[in-house]
């Protein structure tokens, strides 16, 4: 039944190509807590992705993609990365109209492949995500996320929690402007010229890196807790493309370690 | 009376009614002085009964935009919604005036929509979000669509006294509150309406940062 579901819905399969290109600063890529320790950096980021979306009923969609992700840094190319893609996703809204309120339940698996070969491995990220329009300007969303990535070298391996909630606001016809708050708990590396007996007392792990040069750093695997704010603003260019700008201010802790990142993103997105 | 003299009556008195048929033309501008298109003009005669509206509308469905984005039909016409594009389109309508809806669907549906009571009727698609248009179900058969440079014109209005009401899908307020009383006979009157209107948040097909819209 659910493939000849699909294969009907396939005849009207309708795709969605959708491609981001820009830069990203990130003011303390080593996530480290000294300032002596924090090297910030920027970077080229694109993303490229194609999309079917398949209306398996009146309210419920089926998504499916794949993507090409990769990030050039400026100074530390060891974080430079590339990764193919691939997701899929169920969204039920509860009746018609872009005010009806939704959920999303959505998949995706992925392999980084990153300049440092070490750090490459596989990610893969459940997510849930829910919406409501509490208005035709304003509409709040929010969701859950489990991410793991999973790499040959044991010392990458993550597995983070995320919980996220954002307010849009459509200003006018071609702005939008979305402030958001996450909240994340999970491993994090944080990298730091030892010694550092501090960290050292209550981190998983540590290895020794030169990711970013000399002097030589300590990796630091910790659990984290991370609490972002974040301001994003998209102005939409023309019927296809739209220009996004972001900030997020995030604080991540583990007594006694605490450091600050500032993520700025300016990009151009295109949909077709 | 002979039948030569009968036809030479009948054409005295059609040319009569022509001569005193009018026309309006209705310039629409906002606020600020600036041309509003996609305005419906339309005129409401005194104690007249209109007649039956007779003609279908037609709302195609095109690159994923409603065409034409706003439609004025009299009360009673039946409305057809082609789908034009390759994929499929599911069109509704939450509106008082008509609340409908078409499941997902190809080609050309089997039935129109009779819009059988006065409104404006917001038209929208389930599946792609910044699908909308509008269609205002007139008591008239007497009104026109205002054009890029905020006009519109109506011609061959029966002589007589009419309200002039304007419509517009970003219109602060009711229609009635800006109305014009008009004498129509003979020569083009002209009547300007200024517009309040409100700022326009249709979804836009560009993306954009909701994660709600499209997918």
């Amino acid at each position: 039944m659910v493939l000849l579901i699909l294969s009907s819905s396939f005849a009207r399969a309708e795709w969605r190509i959708e491609a981001e290109t820009g830069v990203v600063y990130n003011s303390n890529l080593s996530n480290s807590d000294r300032s002596a320790d924090v090297r910030d950096d920027w970077a080229w980021r694109s993303d490229i992705s194609a999309g079917d979306g398949l209306q398996l009923t009146r309210d419920l969609r089926l998504n499916l993609g794949a993507d090409l992700r990769g990030d050039v840094w400026d100074r530390f190319g060891a974080f430079n990365t590339i990764g193919p893609g691939a997701s899929a996703g169920l969204r039920y809204r509860f009746g018609l109209g872009r005010q009806a309120p939704w959920v999303l339940l959505e998949n995706r698996f992925g392999y980084d492949r990153f300049q440092d070969t070490a750090q490459s491995g596989c990610d893969n990220v459940l997510n849930f995500e829910a919406g409501i329009a509490l208005s035709d300007r304003i509409a709040l969303e929010g969701g859950y996320a489990f991410e793991s990535f999973v790499a040959p070298n044991d010392f990458y391996d993550r597995e983070v929690h995320r919980g996220n909630a954002r307010m849009v606001f459509d200003v006018t016809s071609s702005l939008q402007v979305t402030v958001g708050y996450t909240y994340r708990e999970g491993d994090v590396i944080s990298y730091a010229v030892p010694p550092r007996p501090d960290i050292a007392r209550f981190s998983i792990e540590r290895e020794d890196q030169d990711q970013f040069g000399q002097p030589l750093r300590t990796a630091y695997k910790l659990l984290g807790r991370t609490n972002a704010v974040s301001f994003s603003v998209a102005y939409h260019l023309m019927k296809y493309a739209s220009v996004q700008l972001g900030y997020e201010y995030a604080v991540t802790t583990h007594d006694p370690l605490q450091y600050e990142n500032h993520l700025v993103q300016a990009n151009i997105a295109v949909a077709y | 009376m002979r039948p030569s003299h009968g036809l030479v009556l009948l054409t005295v008195l059609v040319l009569a009614g022509d001569l005193l048929a009018g026309s309006l033309e209705i310039i629409v501008k906002d606020d600020k002085g600036r041309p509003v298109s996609d305005a419906v003009a339309y005129a409401v005669a005194a104690g007249a009964a209109s007649a039956a509206a007779k003609k279908q509308a037609v709302i195609d469905q095109r690159d994923k935009q409603f065409v034409p984005y706003v439609t004025a039909v009299q009360v009673g016409t039946a409305v057809i919604f082609p789908n034009s594009d390759k994929i499929r389109h599911h069109v509704y309508s939450f509106s008082p005036a008509k609340k409908f809806e078409l499941p997902l669907y190809s080609g050309v549906p089997a039935e129109p929509v009779m819009f059988d009571k006065t409104g404006f009727v917001t038209l929208g698609c389930n599946i792609h979000d910044w699908m909308i248009a509008y269609v205002a179900v007139l008591p008239t058969p007497y009104f026109q669509v205002a054009r890029q440079d905020g006009r519109a014109v109506l011609k061959d209005l029966p002589a007589g006294q009419y309200t002039m009401q304007v419509w517009h899908p970003a219109l602060k307020g009711q229609p009635e509150a800006l109305a014009q009383r008009v004498d129509v006979g003979g020569a083009t009157k002209s009547l300007l309406f200024t517009l309040p209107l409100k700022s326009d948040v249709r979804a836009k097909r560009a993306p954009g940062l909701t994660t709600g819209g499209y997918r």
